[in-house]
């Protein structure tokens, strides 16, 4: 059904994807695995067209050879894409939803809704879907969602037959409870004879569905074998392999923190996708939290600072209680938070590097009546040149003419300017480059070094683990474990996030 | 940062207002290159301008104000009334005007900030309002002309062959442009008005300044209506007339003096480049309804000069902010 040979993507010098080879049956579901920057995304956009890979690889499906680069040449060999966020039209109902890809049967104009509906009735049966074609997409649970799509994505659009479909992380953002359903709905469509690649990080989905299952590691294939007899635990050291911790730990070159003072205490936290857990952070350590998407790793730091509604618990920065839901309360008691979204949270695109940098600080360069512009020039040319923006003339440019890596780095040093004591950081390094990554695992270092307590959030399993004294592991919702002193590895990291402990011995005795 | 192509860019409303100047002033000097015609215009486009000063500072937020030239109408009816109705005189009636006129703006805050009602729908539904209410005012009629001869004298003075009326918008721009562009409130409404959501994470109180920027903006309305009223008496009308140039102005000048970004010196560049095109197109063609056609053209083609400029790559747009762009990609993935 797909065969892929040799397939190689090499983004600026850096090989994403090399050399993969992979052949996938009609009828199976193949899971795919591996972990951040293993491959699985460009391997996915590859297929969609979306990405050209490398010269020399080659993709067939059901035998005919796919154009690379052309959406239109994926989608008539018969690639179908559900990716995670879904594309519906919530405000619209499930009817029309599947119908928009195809186009509403039409006579002058006008929709033929009864010809539409036994159309849609048919498209859902198809995918096995029970649903009221009428109801809300908005009104739908996170599992219908998900099967609305899928059924969208088999609709047979003018006679093409779907051979492949592609589940780009389906479940991560679905309850726990809804994935059952889902799994059902994906056996249902391998057993029409199609092709599932399935992506995701949740093992036991893995075991329960996959015939086949391929583990990417940093853009090679490192195993591609049959299901039948795997334990949890073997997948898990497929996934993780038994690679020596090379990532040097640079938060051991850090004092112990263990007698300094608390900065931070958290006491019963609770939100709406994570179940209360107690923290406390010390004056000079750095804390990182791992998880899985949808573990509710994403709410944690969110919701001590107050960018996420705090339901329950309590939050101490030395010692002064925190207001919920009140980020500038929480700058004014000490505590500061970068969100992940760079650009939708983090910064204001259109202003300049300067205003940005002092935001969260302005009334610092303010005597009435006028901003102290000098003051503040220099102030930026400090931070440029700590942090090595570049370019190191551009404070008036706009944020948005610079690079990721130098836009973190100037978004960073807002922070850091405000001399907090909590840090905390969510996927610090996303997107950016290796210099600019070093250079902000460096500053962390740094805040930690002169006494400030540093949370980091991330999906980077080696950053976490080259920066943490302790990783708080979240798992479904829950925070399960803390990993401490020479625990602190990527293999344990890893393995923590996806299953517990009582389950691997369980299976290992 | 870098002076490219001799502020082509920035100030091209400046090149083109002098080329108004040039073309008129060949085609007709008798009329057009004349201190009255310049005087005129100066006075004419006083209180417009204020109006767009006052769209301006809810616009660095990020929140249109509808309701300004209602404010602006109904403040004239109400001043002048107090005076000529009931006997006030003219400072205490200035004053309470000016006080109501800021009280719309504080009901316009609580609308758009407590009720989170879209400012676009939330000034729309006030202006209207307030056209009741000033009809309930006025009873219909117009109130009669203050008998002070100070009233007049308000905003009729001349200075240097101006009427100082001209002198209070310079005052007020010169205000604007210190709020906005030399105190931390205006630091705070242009984050606003960029990135919601980054302000408020960045500690800035979102709903508080907007708020005020809603009552500073009916202030200057309320002001902006006063001074009419001694300008050229009380009308009924005229509020809503100048709502849509005064956008005009507040947009045209988004591309002017500090592009990217609604700035006072801009709104107040476009507001003149406008007016003396119109002015010399009338005393050439002696037609009156391009007022209208000029305005509305200039509104449009304002907007679609911004977006242009927000789509050219590597464009210094600050709207961008408050749409999500494509989510940075991750090189490694």
């Amino acid at each position: 059904m797909l065969q892929v040979s040799n397939l190689s993507k090499t983004f600026s010098g850096q090989a994403a994807l090399a050399g993969l080879n992979l052949t996938i049956e009609a009828g199976q579901v193949h899971a795919l695995l591996g972990g951040n920057g293993s491959g699985k995304s460009t391997f996915i956009k590859i297929l969609s067209g979306y990405h050209k890979p490398d010269p020399g690889g080659s993709v067939r499906v059901a035998g005919s050879e796919l154009t690379f680069g052309s959406p239109e040449s994926s989608r008539s060999s018969g690639c179908r894409f559900v990716h995670q966020d879904l594309g519906l039209i919530d405000t619209s109902s499930v009817l029309d939803n599947v119908m928009f890809g195809r186009g509403f049967p039409r006579t002058l104009a006008t929709v033929r809704s009864r010809r539409a509906r036994h159309l849609a009735v048919a498209m859902l049966d198809r995918a096995g879907l029970d649903l009221d074609p009428d109801a809300l997409v908005g009104a739908l649970t996170p599992a219908q969602k998900t099967e609305v799509a899928v059924a969208r994505a088999l609709s047979p659009a003018s006679g093409e037959e779907v051979r492949l479909l592609v589940l780009d992380e389906p479940t991560a953002t679905l309850p726990h409870d809804e994935v059952d359903q889902l799994l059902a709905t994906i056996r249902r469509v391998s057993s029409h004879q199609v092709g599932v690649i399935f992506v995701t990080h949740r093992l036991e989905e893995v075991l329960r569905v996959a015939h086949q299952v391929t583990v990417l590691r940093d853009g090679r294939r490192i195993a591609s074998r049959g299901m039948e007899g795997l334990t949890r635990s073997e997948l898990v050291h497929l996934l993780v392999g038994d690679e020596l911790d090379e990532t040097q730990a640079i938060a051991e070159k850090l004092a112990d923190p263990a007698d300094a003072p608390v900065a931070l205490t958290a006491r019963s936290v609770s939100t709406q996708t994570v179940a209360p857990f107690d923290l406390d952070v010390r004056q000079g350590e750095i804390v990182g939290v791992a998880g899985i998407t949808g573990s509710g790793r994403e709410a944690v730091l969110g919701s001590l600072f107050g960018a996420l509604k705090r339901i329950d618990g309590e939050v101490r920065v030395k010692n002064a209680p925190l207001r919920p839901n009140d980020p500038r309360r929480s700058i004014r008691a000490g505590m500061v938070f970068m969100p992940a979204e760079r650009r939708t949270r983090g910064g204001v695109l259109g202003l300049s590097a300067q205003e940005n940098l002092s935001l969260a600080k302005v009334t610092k360069h303010w005597r009435f009546p006028l901003m102290r512009r000098t003051q503040e020039r220099r102030q930026t040319a400090y931070w440029f040149s700590r942090l090595g923006v570049r370019p190191d003339d551009g404070s008036t440019l706009p944020l948005s003419a610079f690079s990721g890596g130098n836009q973190q780095k100037i978004l960073l040093a807002r922070w850091l300017n405000c001399e907090p004591s909590v840090l905390m950081v969510d996927e610090p390094t996303q997107g950016v480059d290796i210099q600019a990554r070093a250079r902000i695992h460096e500053e962390l270092v740094g805040a930690a070094k002169s006494g400030t307590a540093v949370l980091v959030s991330s999906s980077d399993v080696d950053e976490l683990v080259a920066l943490s004294h302790r990783v708080l592991i979240l798992r479904a919702g829950e925070v399960v474990e803390i990993l401490e002193g020479s625990d602190v590895t990527i293999g344990n990291v890893t393995r923590r996030t996806l299953v517990s402990t009582h389950e691997e011995h369980h299976e290992d005795s | 940062m870098r002076i490219r192509n001799a502020g082509m860019d920035r100030f091209s409303g400046l090149y083109l207002g002098a080329l108004f100047v040039l073309i008129f002033g060949l085609w007709t000097p008798d009329l057009f290159l004349t201190s009255g015609t310049l005087h005129s215009v100066a006075s004419n486009q006083a209180i417009g301008a204020m109006l767009a000063l006052a769209v301006l500072i809810p616009m660095a937020g990020g929140c249109y104000d509808l309701s300004v030239g209602a404010v602006a109408g109904i403040s004239t009816v109400i001043v002048v009334t107090l005076q000529s109705n009931h006997g006030w005189s003219m400072g205490p009636a200035i004053l309470v005007t000016v006080v109501i006129a800021a009280v719309a703006g504080l009901v316009n805050g609580f609308v758009v900030v407590k009720l989170r009602v879209d400012a676009f729908i939330a000034t729309l539904g006030t202006a209207t309002i307030i056209a009741a209410f000033q009809t309930i005012i006025s009873d219909g009629a117009q109130p009669p002309l203050p008998r002070s001869p100070g009233w007049r004298d308000l905003t009729q003075q001349t200075v240097f062959g101006f009427q100082i009326v001209v002198i209070y918008l310079l005052l007020l721009t010169v205000l604007v442009w210190w709020v906005l562009e030399h105190t931390p409130a205006g630091r705070y409404i242009y984050a606003i008005g960029g990135n919601e959501e980054a302000a408020h994470l960045s500690g800035v109180a979102v709903g508080r300044w907007r708020w005020m920027s809603m009552i500073a903006s009916a202030a200057i309305a309320g002001i902006a209506g006063v001074l009419y009223g001694s300008l050229t008496g009380p009308s009924l009308t005229y509020g809503p007339g100048l709502l849509l140039p005064a956008f005009a102005a507040a947009f045209l000048g988004t591309t002017q003096v500090r592009p990217g970004r609604p700035n006072a010196w801009g709104t107040l560049l476009a507001v003149y480049v406008l007016a003396i095109g119109v002015k010399g197109m009338q005393l050439v063609t002696g037609v009156q309804w391009l007022n209208d056609m000029f305005n509305g053209g200039a509104l449009i083609l304002a907007v679609a000069f911004a977006v242009w400029r927000q789509r050219r790559p590597g464009a210094n747009s600050r709207k961008a902010g408050a749409r999500p762009l494509a989510p940075a990609r991750s090189g490694s993935e």
